[in-house]
């Protein structure tokens, strides 16, 4: 998918309640307004982008990381943003966690349950998607996203 | 969404909830035009904290736009997903001013211009919005 910056725009619906739920309630928000909001907040998206892979450049990373993106706040001068964020990440590695382990559990048992099974065609089905789903967790479970970026 | 259905036969429940807000790893599905994407509403009893509102998918397809970056941790994406929440909220507050200076109860395109012009940390946006 060749998509230009400026055809990703975030989902109307998710900006509009971020939006309502920022302002005092019987205040409305114009179409044209909620447009432009929601195109400056893709433009924040790119910029901080760019600003966080400086510092990753800078370190001679070719990773972006959590810290990259917290020094472009402060370097965009959204410091106030620093406190919340952190708090919010803090919560995010927790539940990443926690669903690391769970989906580790869960193919512990699914694998017990499969040697039970007497019918193999239904284990070969379970294994299929168990596969899958074991590639999706790994790739959860790797902070680094191995993903060439094409151009 | 969220069920772990733990079934005697197939436990084929899902481990993520909400592979849209927590991988990033997602291709977006389907196209634009999908704007109210279901999978990204409100988990119930998520803490708000956890989630991000907006979808990581797009996030990510947003930060791989830019032709320098090569890899992002998941980590990256989810923090610039909540700054964004957060920019949402901080100008829509800041046009707010405007609006009811102009004894409005509608945000206008306008209060938006207004805010961009005047506070510092939106200079970034001058120019870059649609006229």
């Amino acid at each position: 998918m060749a998509e230009r910056p400026e055809d990703l725009n975030l989902p109307n619906a998710v900006i509009t309640r971020i939006i309502k739920e920022a302002l005092p309630d019987g205040v409305n928000v114009s179409k044209e307004a909620r447009r432009a909001i929601s195109q400056a907040a893709s433009v924040f998206v790119l910029y901080a982008t760019s600003c966080a892979n400086n510092f990753a450049m800078k370190a001679k990373r070719k990773t972006l990381n959590a810290t990259d993106v917290m020094s472009a706040m402060e370097e965009m001068e959204f410091e106030r943003f620093l406190q919340p964020l952190r708090e919010s990440l803090e919560a995010y590695k927790k539940g990443q966690k926690g669903k690391k382990e769970a989906s580790e559990q869960k193919r512990k048992d699914a694998k017990e349950k499969k040697n039970d099974v007497e019918e193999n065609d239904k284990s070969r089905e379970e294994e299929e998607e168990e596969e899958e789903r074991m590639e999706e967790d790994q790739e959860a479970e790797n902070e680094v996203e191995e993903e060439e970026v094409e151009n | 969404m969220a069920e772990s259905v733990a079934v005697s036969v197939a436990p084929l429940a899902p481990t993520e909830s909400d592979p849209e807000r927590c991988e990033g790893e997602e291709e977006v599905r389907g196209n634009e035009a999908e704007e109210n994407n279901q999978q990204t509403g409100p988990v119930a009893g998520a803490p708000q904290n956890r989630l991000a509102k907006l979808p990581l998918s797009r996030i990510k397809a947003l930060m791989k736009a830019d032709p320098d970056v090569s890899l992002a941790s998941q980590e990256s994406v989810f923090i610039i997903a909540k700054a964004t929440e957060l920019f949402v909220e901080m100008i829509a507050k800041d046009a707010l001013v405007y609006a009811q200076q102009g004894k409005r109860k509608t945000l206008q395109r306008k209060d938006l211009d207004n805010a961009i012009e005047a506070i510092d940390e939106f200079a970034f946006l001058e120019g870059t919005l649609d006229a």
